[in-house]
């Protein structure tokens, strides 16, 4: 890994982590639902950076994150990194099987998607123990999610485009830094 | 070059995934919409107990239409049979015992000649004439009838005083008192007509329980024949409740103890199994399980086989072919070979 | 670079993907119902008909009658029992507090079916003969 990819996977964990805080000062009708805005910061860097970077974006976001929380290896610790390591495994899984097939959108969908269905497996193991109101809650979850990852994805799509078209600014940007 | 066949490949690679996700789609569509056999169930209160059928079918309308005549059909033998109310014809006859010849219809007939033949098979031990006796015992008040009363009463027990004209359709009780009391096989019978008319409407596997006698015919969705458990005559606790299952497909079985109307009175047992011989309870099974074709055999049998008790008993099921489980008065437990292997006893019974 | 522009820039695997999903949860949210066994419930019938049906979670006391009699039915913490049945023998009332299965009062000829009547687990008889 080049010096100065690493620069720019700790500028977009700073960025990933500044949202995901963001995100839990939005008041949310659930207080588990979350729309997952970290997410563009993971696909910005999986279409830019590759797989690797993103996925150190995600486990320093997750690691940092739940340090910030005090919640560190605590159970919903275990919830976020599952959902955010399924997440990115799946978009990883996607792109390497048929690349070219989804952009941005695509990816982001698919990772709400193993985000969802990875929390609640884990819910499932870590709390619940019936399946019932696992399976109920399920088609919601997705839904949700779905929609969330489709606001995320074009959000990625345009900080992408942005990013490229500027590109070699915030690039000096981070160099200089 | 190179991007045109990248664009195609694209293109290619849509279409494979827009063919997957639709198939996914139809497939999830169908299997919703698709039905599957399952069991349906429903329970009903009749004849004075509970009765549960089960069936299978891929329909819960179907199963819900045939469940509800088959119960219909048990609701009708219960207004024909039913020993306590006074409109039933089996109350006809008791009432015109030593008068007159009962017309009754051939549901009623049929019953009586059942319980006959068992008479006749288990030499008296099973007689459904034992109203006169059983009418002296209550089993929830605890009441014990004197000794000269049941004395008196026997000579009125007997199957071979009951007159049945099958031309005519008429039953005739020979002596005044006579009282007939079909309790001992008319749920078992119940059962049997349920599984006719469960037939009748097309369903081709399912199970009736009338209480504990039980008929079963077909497999489960699964394939595997219907599991019966048989209940522990002297349970220890709650897990207890079951001393064996076994698996049937077409066979009936019921079980007839000393545990179901019961109360114990200076150290003995008095339960509803009267033995015809001497108007007091049975004593030498605690429980007789019998498996057999039909359910008035096995409700009936049941019953003679208790009273036989458990020598005579297993010779009488080895003569009548059918298969059986009697548990005697010290707990021990025998079964007809047939049963072997196919029966599982729980625990360290 | 437009919002519009972007979404325009989506490709058609995208769309698929997006509208499948959407799809999906959207049916399973209506199937899910009907395709999962009931939750835990009361169920109380008069004379082979449902005459009341309650969650099992939610506390409450019913009267139910029948032709025959009534009895109270007692809902708490999950848990179902008769607290006063007009029946001479009140084997319905000694049964206690029930969270599954069923008490049945057949002078009153009520029942009430306690807990989820899903399919009975592997190992369990489909019926008991005695």
């Amino acid at each position: 890994m080049q010096q100065q990819d690493k620069y720019r996977i700790a500028l977009l964990s700073a960025y990933a982590l500044a949202l995901h805080g963001f995100e839990s000062l939005i008041p949310m009708p659930i207080p588990w639902l979350r729309i997952g805005l970290a997410n563009i910061i993971t696909i910005t860097a999986f279409i830019l950076l590759g797989f690797r970077a993103a996925l150190m974006v995600t486990l320093v976001r997750v690691v940092i994150a739940s340090i910030f929380t005090g919640s560190f290896l605590g159970p919903g610790f275990m919830l976020s990194m599952g959902g955010g390591l399924a997440s990115i495994l799946a978009m990883g899984a996607v792109f390497y099987v048929a690349p070219g097939l989804f952009g941005p959108v695509g990816l982001s969908l698919i990772g709400a998607l193993f985000h969802n269905l990875s929390q609640l497996f884990l819910a499932y193991l870590l709390f619940i123990r019936k399946i019932e109101p696992v399976l109920f809650i399920a088609p919601v979850l997705i839904m949700i999610g779905t929609i969330a990852g489709l606001v995320n994805g074009l959000a990625a799509d345009l900080l992408i485009k942005g990013l490229k078209n500027g590109g070699d600014k915030i690039q000096n940007t981070a160099e200089w830094k | 070059m190179k991007r045109e066949f990248q664009v195609q490949r694209s293109k290619f690679q849509v279409h494979c995934l827009l063919a997957a996700l639709c198939c996914i789609l139809i497939v999830s569509l169908l299997s919703c919409s698709f039905k599957k056999d399952q069991i349906y169930r429903k329970t009903m209160i009749l004849m004075d107990t509970l009765i549960t059928i089960n069936v299978v079918s891929d329909s819960s309308d179907k199963a819900s239409k045939a469940m509800d005549r088959a119960f219909d059909e048990i609701g009708k033998l219960d207004k024909l049979l039913n020993f306590f109310s006074s409109s039933s014809e089996l109350s006809m006859i008791n009432r015109n015992a030593g008068i007159s010849a009962v017309k009754v219809s051939p549901e009623t007939l049929e019953v009586i000649e059942d319980a006959i033949f068992v008479s006749e098979k288990t030499g008296g031990a099973f007689d459904s004439t034992i109203g006169p006796e059983i009418s002296l015992w209550d089993f929830h008040t605890r009441k014990m009838p004197d000794d000269k009363t049941v004395k008196e009463r026997l000579p009125l027990v007997d199957y071979k005083l009951i007159r049945i004209d099958r031309n005519k359709s008429t039953v005739y009780l020979e002596k005044k008192g006579m009282l007939i009391d079909l309790g001992a096989i008319a749920k078992g019978y119940a059962a049997d007509k349920a599984v006719e008319e469960l037939k009748r409407q097309g369903i081709t596997s399912g199970l009736v329980s009338c209480a504990g006698d039980i008929r079963a015919f077909g497999l489960k969705p699964d394939g595997k024949p219907w599991k019966i458990g048989i209940k522990n005559p002297r349970p220890a606790n709650k897990e207890d409740e079951i001393m064996a299952t076994v698996g049937l497909s077409d066979m009936a079985i019921s079980t007839s103890g000393d545990y179901e109307r019961f109360f114990i009175s200076n150290g003995r047992r008095y339960h509803h199994i009267l033995d015809p011989k001497t108007g007091y309870s049975a004593e030498g099974c605690r429980s007789v399980t019998v498996i057999a074709r039909y359910g008035f055999q096995t409700d009936a049998f049941s019953t003679g086989v208790f009273v036989l008790g458990p020598r005579k008993g297993m010779e009488l099921l080895r003569q009548m072919g059918f298969e059986g489980v009697i548990v005697d008065k010290d707990g021990g437990i025998e079964t007809t070979p047939g049963l072997k292997g196919r029966i599982e006893f729980k625990g360290n019974n | 670079m437009s919002l519009r522009e972007t979404i325009n820039g989506t490709t058609a695997g995208d769309r698929v993907l997006f509208i499948f999903l959407l799809l999906v949860s959207f049916i399973g949210i209506f199937f899910i119902k009907e395709v999962l066994p009931r939750g835990n419930e009361v169920v109380i019938e008069v004379e082979g008909r449902v005459a009341y049906e309650y969650p099992l979670d939610s506390d409450r006391t019913v009267k139910v009658e029948s032709r025959y009699g009534h009895l109270t039915v007692e809902i708490r913490k999950g848990k179902v029992r008769v607290v006063d049945a007009s029946c001479p023998n009140k084997l319905c009332e000694h049964q206690g507090w029930v969270s599954s299965g069923a008490i049945v009062c057949l002078p009153n000829r009520i029942s009430i079916l306690v807990g989820s009547q899903e399919k009975p687990k592997d190992g369990a008889v489909d019926a008991t003969a005695g």
